[in-house]
């Protein structure tokens, strides 16, 4: 298993968020965690390093239901960034949603990879470690 | 010779004889001389004869001087002019008379005045040839023919022609014609009968000709010797006679045909005749028929008894000719409507002594006019209380008879309608369709056409219909007009219009329960899933103070969890409320008491508050969803309003028809409706980044309103404000 340099979760719920950043830790994911608690403040965050010559996060988890900006217009916006390597970032969307229309949704977007439902186990992320090496 | 016996034998004979001497002085005369010339002169003896007969014409005299030479003359008849200018036909024989020896010593003269004989000769022969008679005979001895002059000319044959007895048969046309004058002959032939017969011939020329023959024969010792006779030439007056016939024969048959009885009454002998066809019409037998005017008068119904008889006789008067209808009844008791017109003719004192006329039967004819007369009431009832709005419609469009359903949909009266057409008060939009259809029903493309449409109420308003327009044809199969018929489709549209809302609105709510679910799972999910996810950490977590951190976040986690169940026990609560609660509510007290409440908080903010609502305006509404609305309205603006400026809210009511529209505008934050336009309303949604957002309170206010049978719409720009519009119904 190979640790990612940098991952990214965009979540409006700091509870979730402390419990994944915790997860990461334990199974060691990787050596920065990049934190956003909307859509909105994601693209400025990400637009910002990528100004600054930094590298975008290999992994992001996506929450949905988040204010100002959602996880499908963040998805909308994410595509628009002017960026060669954007292509390899790795998107999982987390989410309590069991309506099947956000799954069927989910499919329409190719930048994401899969979907993961709330809560998040230390299974689910070394399944996404298996899957980027 | 001079005895006395001689004179006197000459005086004796019974003729006109007078013996003259050389100088022609009457020597001796018969008495019948005297009497034939009416001479009244008893003693001529001695006298010369042309001192008794001054007039004598210069031939005669010539004649007898001829004769004293010893010359005879003789003639049957010759017509002399006389002196005196009268016309005299006279007839002699006059011999010379000579003495002992043998001298010329006078003449005798035998001579009869024939004058009158000719005279009706000559009349004989003119009334011959001028009534066409010819003369003929056929001597059954010799078998000779004589035909007269004019028969000659009847038979187109010339003077010479000598007629024989093969060729006269030759002339009769055709076998019957011949047979029967054969017939005719033989029985004059054997038993000596006369005839008079007419029959056809074929002249010598070819031309076929009416003439009359009649005949007889001789009988001479028990046989016929002779048949003679005459034949005219009828032709013309049989002619006549025969088209007179056949147009009498065809009067007949048509009068008969059409049932027509023609009638002749005698004023003056009161004597009525009937052709076969009026006993019929009176359904009488001609045997029973007395033929007096009281005998017509018998057959009529009672009732028509008096104005038959007034009608007669002002016919009679000459104040108005007889043309009538009235019933008889036949022996069997059916009554018969009896069409009567009569002329009447006047002596020159213009005295009325005819009326000659006509009867038919005009049963049937009355019958069907009675039935078209039902049928046309029925008709026109129909169309009055039909529930149909019905209208005749003339080539133009026009309308030009309408029945009440037709003025209630419209909202004209019967009288306003007839000076309007259809173009008139059709709605522009539907014209054209109109109107290409109708050209096509003037074109003979079809006989009727369907058209949902619309017309303009008298009011103002739309009248949706749907039409049928047919054609009506008149007896040549030309277009007369058209009728129209419309069912008020109103009623029937705006029960599809409240059954499309229906359908909206329950679809809408299926849609929102089906959200509802789908966010009361998520929502609940993701507090319940924090929850294990925290127990789990918990109990893993040897260090204290990281135990004590997981043990704030579960606490959070379970009040966020309360908390939600909250809210949507409130939704919950919205969704189930009904109509019954609602009342009318002064819409300008709820928003002062609202204001009233959070009027520490407007101060906080140095809100102003603009309200432009009527005192007494009151909406149909639940008061406590009102109170809600106004509330979360308020708080939003409060909320979100821009941090530079402090917050205007302006409140403003309009009415428009039923509904009142309440327009709640402020000047903070806007939202970004591009963006978020489609969730505003939605649950759980959240715009700002705002730590008091929960994305609750406008799902709940949308709810409320829709709960009331209001909506609300939403205006706004980004950092200029936000406007909500509001409606509800008027109470």
């Amino acid at each position: 298993m190979n640790k990612v340099n940098t991952s990214c979760i965009i979540d409006d719920d700091p509870i979730f968020v402390y419990g994944t950043k915790r997860i990461m830790k334990e199974i060691d994911f990787c050596n920065t965690i990049l934190e956003y608690s909307n859509g909105q403040d994601a693209i400025e965050g990400l637009t910002e390093l990528l100004k600054d010559g930094k590298e975008l996060p290999k992994v992001i988890f996506l929450d949905l239901n988040m204010p100002i900006m959602n996880g499908w217009e963040f998805l909308e916006d994410f595509v628009n960034i002017p960026h060669p390597f954007k292509d390899q970032v790795i998107i999982y969307i987390l989410s309590s949603s069991v309506d099947p229309r956000d799954l069927t949704r989910i499919r329409h977007y190719e930048s994401v990879s899969n979907y993961i439902l709330k809560p998040i186990s230390s299974k689910d992320l070394k399944n996404v470690l298996d899957k980027i090496s | 010779m001079q005895t006395v016996a001689v004179p006197f034998l000459i005086t004796e004979v019974p003729a006109a004889v007078a013996v003259l001497d050389k100088n022609l002085c009457f020597i001796n005369h018969s008495k019948i001389w005297l009497s034939e010339f009416n001479i009244l002169d008893k003693n001529i003896i001695g006298k010369s004869y042309y001192n008794v007969f001054p007039e004598t014409p210069t031939e005669l005299i010539k004649i007898h001087q001829e004769c004293l030479t010893g010359k005879k003359s003789s003639s049957t008849g010759q017509k002399f002019i006389l002196t005196n200018g009268e016309i005299q036909w006279l007839k002699w024989r006059i011999h010379p008379w000579k003495n002992d020896v043998n001298q010329i010593s006078g003449i005798i003269i035998t001579m009869e005045d024939i004058t009158s004989q000719k005279y009706e000769e000559e009349l004989l022969l003119k009334a011959e040839s001028i009534a066409r008679i010819g003369g003929w005979s056929v001597d059954l001895v010799t078998k000779k023919i004589y035909w007269s002059k004019i028969t000659k000319e009847i038979y187109d044959v010339t003077p010479e022609y000598d007629p024989n007895l093969k060729e006269v048969i030759n002339f009769t046309k055709a076998s019957s014609h011949g047979k029967k004058i054969l017939h005719l002959i033989n029985t004059a032939i054997n038993e000596g009968t006369a005839w008079d017969t007419e029959l056809q011939i074929i002249t010598a020329k070819g031309t076929e000709l009416w003439v009359r023959v009649m005949g007889e024969g001789e009988i001479i010792n028990n046989k016929c010797v002779r048949l003679y006779g005459t034949i005219q030439d009828i032709d013309t007056k049989k002619r006549t006679a025969l088209q007179y016939q056949e147009i009498n024969k065809r009067l007949q048959i048509a009068t008969s045909g059409a049932n027509v009885g023609i009638w002749d009454y005698n004023l003056v002998e009161n004597s009525l005749i009937w052709d076969d066809n009026m006993y019929s019409l009176y359904g009488i037998r001609k045997e029973d028929f007395k033929g007096e005017y009281e005998a017509w008068q018998a057959g009529l119904h009672p009732d028509d008894k008096k104005r038959g008889d007034e009608e007669i006789t002002s016919a009679i008067n000459g104040e108005k000719e007889f043309d009538t209808e009235f019933r008889v009844i036949w022996p069997n008791g059916e009554i018969r409507h009896i069409r009567a017109i009569a002329v009447t003719q006047r002596d020159h004192t213009g005295k009325a002594i005819k009326m000659i006329g006509t009867n038919w039967d005009i049963t049937e004819l009355k019958n069907t006019k009675l039935q078209l007369l039902k049928t046309e009431e029925s008709l026109q009832g129909t169309f009055e209380s039909s529930s149909i709005g019905m209208v005749f419609v003339g080539m133009d469009g026009k309308w030009t008879k309408a029945n009440n359903s037709f003025c209630n949909s419209l909202g004209y009266s019967k009288e306003e309608i007839i000076n309007l057409s259809f173009q008139d008060i059709t709605h522009p939009d539907d014209l054209n369709e109109d109107l290409a259809l109708l050209n096509e029903l003037i074109a003979g493309k079809r006989n009727s056409y369907q058209l949902e449409k619309r017309y303009r109420h008298k009011n103002g308003y739309d009248v949706h219909v749907m039409l049928t327009k047919t054609v009506v044809k008149n007896i040549n199969g030309e277009i007369s007009h058209f009728i129209a018929q419309i069912v008020d489709l109103s009623l029937r549209i705006k029960a599809e219009k409240k059954l499309t809302k229906l359908l909206n609105i329950s679809g809408e709510q299926n849609e929102s329960l089906m959200n509802f679910a789908h966010i009361v799972s998520h929502n609940l999910r993701s507090h319940s899933s924090n929850l294990s996810m925290l127990a789990g950490f918990l109990e893993q977590e040897k260090q204290e103070d990281e135990r004590q951190r997981l043990i704030g976040m579960l606490k959070e986690a379970s009040s966020s969890l309360n908390e939600t169940v909250l809210h949507l026990n409130e939704v919950v609560q919205v969704k189930a409320s009904a109509h019954e609660n609602m009342k009318g509510v002064n819409l300008y007290n709820a928003i002062t008491t609202v204001q009233k409440n959070i009027s520490l908080l407007l101060q906080k903010k140095e809100a102003t508050c603009i309200i432009n609502v009527p005192k007494n305006q009151k909406i149909s509404a639940i008061p406590a969803y009102v109170d809600s609305i106004l509330l979360n309205l308020f708080t939003n603006s409060l909320k979100y309003s821009a941090p530079d400026r402090p917050p205007i809210i302006e409140i403003t009511s309009n009415i428009a028809k039923d509904k009142i529209s309440v327009t709640f505008k402020d000047n903070g934050l806007g939202i970004d409706l591009k963006r978020h336009g489609e969730k505003i309303f939605g649950m759980f949604k959240t715009f700002h980044k705002h730590k008091e957002a929960k994305g609750i309170g406008l799902f709940i206010t949308k709810n409320q309103i829709e709960a009331m049978n209001g909506s609300i719409k939403v205006e706004s720009l980004v950092n200029k404000g936000t406007t909500f519009v509001l409606n509800f119904d008027k109470h």
